[in-house]
C-alpha cells in the first residue's frame, strides 16, 4: 500500500543521519573540527553515491513512492545529485566560518545539511503537501543561516527580513495549494491533471491557485517583482554561505516549479505561460538595471541573480519541452554563483557582510588565481561563448523561441547585452585599474581553492563541450 | 466507515440539497454534479461534528446555570494556579528566558498532534507505521538531548 522504496529516499536518509550524528557527537564528545568535517562530508559523499544509485534505478523503474508522497524518477535523482554537490562546495567555501566559531560551528554545518534535505524533498515531492514541507524545511534553515553572525546588525536585519517575507510567501503558496485542492479535489501532482478531473480544469478557483503557487515559488527563487528581499538578505548573510543559499534555493525552487506546472497544469499552459513570461521579462529588466548601479559586489551579484531567475524562467514558458534547458541553465548557474560568492568570501572574509568593488582593484596582481576564477564566473554569467553560461542561455532562448515567445527572447538578448557592462566592469577593476592604496594580502584555504578550481573547471568544461551534461539532463525528466 | 445514524441522515440531507441545487443549475451535467456532491460530503461531516460540539457545550452550560446554586466568594473567583495563591495580575511580565521552555514544550505538544491521527490509522499502517513513528519520536528526543547538553535548560 505504502510502496516504501528506500532507494528513492537514500540520499535524504544519508544526509539526515549526517545531521543527527554530527549534532549528537558534538554535544557528547566535543570533538575537534576535523571530526565535523569527517561526518558532514562523509554523509554528503554517501548521499551522492546513493543519489547515483537512485538515478540508475529510476531510469528503468520510475514510480511514485511512499503513498504517492515522493517521486522516484530521474528528475528527483538528478536534483539530489546537483544539490549534494552544491552543498559540498558551499561547505568547503564556508569552512573557515565554521572553524572560527568553535561553539556554534557545528550548528552551521547541520543547518546547511538540513537545507539540503529540505531542497531534496522539494525536488522529489509528488504531492503539493510534500512540496510545502520541503519548502519549509529548507526555508527555516535558511532564515537561521542568514542570521548566523549574531553580532552583526546587517545579519540580523537579513534574518528578520527573510523570515517575515519568506513566511508570507509560504502562506501565499499554501493558499494556492488549498485553492488547487478546492478546484480539483486532490493534492497529488500527477493526479491533478488526471482524467477524473477533466471537467474542472478551467474553474477560476484553480487558476487563482496556480497563480498563487507561482507567486510563492517565485519569491523563493527571487524572481521580480518578488525579489525585494534578495539584495538585503544576500548582503547581510555571511559571505561564506551566501553562494550556497542562493544556488540551493534556485535549483530546488525552479525544479519544483517545473514539476508542478508541467506535470499538474499542462492543460492550463495557455493561462500560466504568458504570466510566467511577464515575470521572466520583469526579472531580467529589474535585475539587470539595478545591478548596474551597485558599488558592492555582493549586492551586484544579488541583483544579477534576480536577472538570472528571469533567464531560467524563460525556459519554462513553453512547458515540458524546456525542462532540459532549465536544468542545464540552473545547474551551471549554481556553480557560477558558488564560485563568485566563494571569491567574495576569500577577498572580504567569510563572515563579512560588505564587499565593496574597490576592494577588488588590482586583484590580478595580488592573487592571480582568485582574479582568474572571478573573471571566469563573470564571463560565464554574462553568457560569453566557451563558458557554460553561453550554452545555458542558448538552450533557454531556443526553448522560448520554439514556444513562440519571440518578444521575450529579444528582451532577454538586450538584457544580456546590458548585463555585459556590469560583469565586465568587475574584470576591469580586477585587471586594469591601478591600486591607490596598499590592499591586504589574500590568503585562502585549501578547501576553498579546491571548491573554486572545481567550479572553474566545470564552467569551462560544460561551456566547451555541453553535450555530456545535455545528455544527462535530457533524461532528468519528471515521471 | 460506520457513521452514527443522526450524522448520516444530516449528511444525506445536505448532500441531497446540494445535488438538487446542482441539478437545477447545470441541467444535464449530472456526473460533474455527483463529483461535487461527493467532494462536499467530507466537509459536511466536519460541519456536523462542529455543530454538535457547539450545541452540546451550550446545552450543558445553560442547564447547569439554571439548576446550580450561585454563591460567589472572592476565594472562588481567584484564578487557579495549581493550589498556590496567584501572584500579580494575568498581564504581568514574564522573563524572556522562559521562551526556551515554551519552545521545547511546544515541540512535544505538536508531536502529540501528529500522534493522534496516526494512532487512529495504526492498524492499517501496521509495523511500517510503528517504526516510522518510533523514528520520528527518536529524532525529536535527540533534539531534546541536544538542547539539554547545550545547556539551554540551565538557569544561570
Amino acid at each position: 500500500m505504502t510502496n516504501a522504496l528506500y532507494i528513492g529516499i537514500g540520499p535524504i536518509i544519508a544526509v539526515t543521519l549526517g545531521v543527527v550524528v554530527l549534532l549528537m557527537v558534538e554535544v557528547t564528545l566535543h570533538p575537534a573540527t576535523r571530526v565535523w568535517r569527517l561526518i558532514s562530508f562523509g554523509s554528503l559523499i554517501s548521499g551522492f553515491i546513493l543519489a547515483i544509485v537512485q538515478w540508475a534505478d529510476a531510469a528503468n523503474n520510475p514510480q511514485p513512492i511512499f503513498s504517492h508522497m515522493l517521486m522516484h524518477d530521474g528528475f528527483s535523482a538528478f536534483g539530489s545529485i546537483v544539490l549534494i554537490i552544491v552543498a559540498a562546495l558551499g561547505l568547503l567555501v564556508a569552512w573557515p566560518l565554521v572553524e572560527n566559531d568553535r561553539a556554534r560551528g557545528a550548528e552551521l554545518v547541520a543547518l546547511v545539511l538540513l537545507t539540503t534535505i529540505g531542497l531534496m524533498l522539494l525536488v522529489s515531492a509528488a504531492n503539493l503537501m510534500m512540496v510545502f514541507l520541503g519548502l519549509e524545511v529548507a526555508s527555516i534553515s535558511l532564515y537561521v543561516i542568514a542570521g548566523f553572525i549574531r553580532k552583526g546588525a546587517r545579519s540580523n536585519e537579513a534574518a528578520v527580513k527573510y523570515f517575515l517575507l519568506g513566511s508570507f510567501a509560504s502562506a501565499v503558496f499554501l493558499y494556492g495549494v488549498a485553492l488547487v485542492y478546492a478546484g480539483t479535489g486532490t493534492l497529488e501532482i500527477t493526479a491533478i491533471a488526471g482524467p477524473q478531473f477533466a471537467g474542472l480544469t478551467q474553474t477560476p478557483v484553480l487558476l487563482v491557485g496556480i497563480g498563487l503557487i507561482v507567486v510563492g515559488l517565485g519569491f523563493k527563487v527571487s524572481a521580480a517583482p518578488f525579489h525585494m528581499w534578495a539584495p538585503d538578505v544576500y548582503q547581510g548573510s555571511a559571505s561564506g554561505v551566501t553562494g550556497f543559499m542562493n544556488a540551493g534555493a534556485k535549483i530546488a525552487g525552479f525544479a519544483a516549479l517545473a514539476r508542478i506546472l508541467v506535470v499538474s497544469f499542462d492543460a492550463q499552459r495557455g493561462d500560466w505561460g504568458p504570466a510566467l513570461a511577464v515575470v521572466a521579462a520583469l526579472s531580467m529588466v529589474v535585475g539587470t538595471v539595478l545591478a548596474i548601479t551597485q558599488t558592492d559586489l555582493k549586492r551586484m551579484l544579488a541583483y544579477s541573480s534576480v536577472a538570472h531567475a528571469g533567464f531560467i524562467m524563460t525556459a519554462l514558458v513553453g512547458g515540458g519541452a524546456g525542462i532540459d534547458a532549465l536544468w542545464f541553465y540552473v545547474v551551471t548557474y549554481a556553480f557560477q554563483v558558488v564560485g563568485a560568492f566563494g571569491v567574495v568570501a576569500a577577498i572580504s572574509g567569510v563572515a563579512s557582510d560588505e564587499s565593496a568593488l574597490k576592494q577588488y582593484v588590482g586583484l590580478g596582481r595580488r592573487s592571480p588565481f582568485l582574479a582568474g576564477v572571478l573573471s571566469l564566473m563573470m564571463l560565464a554569467m554574462a553568457g560569453i561563448p566557451l563558458t557554460a553560461g553561453f550554452a545555458g542561455k542558448f538552450g533557454v532562448f531556443r526553448a522560448a523561441l520554439e514556444a513562440g515567445y519571440t518578444w521575450l527572447v529579444v528582451l532577454a538578448l538586450v538584457a544580456s547585452a546590458v548585463g555585459l557592462y556590469f560583469y565586465l566592469r568587475v574584470i576591469v577593476r580586477v585587471y586594469i585599474d591601478q591600486e591607490t592604496a596598499e590592499q591586504p594580502r589574500v590568503v585562502i584555504t585549501d578547501g576553498m581553492r579546491f571548491a573554486l578550481t572545481t567550479v572553474a573547471v566545470l564552467t569551462v568544461a560544460f561551456g566547451v563541450n555541453p553535450a555530456p551534461l545535455l545528455t544527462v539532463v535530457s533524461n532528468a525528466l519528471p515521471f | 466507515m460506520v457513521r452514527r445514524p443522526i450524522l448520516r441522515n444530516l449528511e444525506l440531507g445536505a448532500a441531497t440539497a446540494i445535488f438538487v441545487y446542482c441539478h437545477a443549475a447545470d441541467g444535464p451535467n449530472q456526473e460533474h454534479c455527483f463529483r461535487v456532491t461527493e467532494y462536499f460530503q467530507d466537509y459536511i461531516t466536519v460541519f456536523a461534528y462542529l455543530a454538535f460540539g457547539v450545541i452540546l457545550a451550550l446545552l450543558l452550560l445553560s442547564v447547569a446555570s439554571l439548576i446550580r446554586p450561585s454563591r460567589p466568594t472572592p476565594a472562588k473567583a481567584m484564578s487557579y494556579e495549581s493550589g498556590i495563591d496567584p501572584v500579580g495580575g494575568g498581564w504581568s511580565q514574564t522573563h524572556i528566558r522562559y521562551y526556551v521552555f515554551a519552545l521545547l514544550f511546544l515541540i512535544f505538544d505538536v508531536e502529540a498532534v501528529f500522534i493522534f491521527p496516526w494512532a487512529i490509522r495504526l492498524e492499517q499502517l501496521g509495523w511500517f507505521g510503528l517504526w516510522e513513528m518510533l523514528v520520528f519520536i527518536a529524532i525529536l528526543l535527540l533534539g531534546l538531548v541536544y538542547a539539554i547538553r547545550k545547556g539551554v535548560l540551565k538557569w544561570e
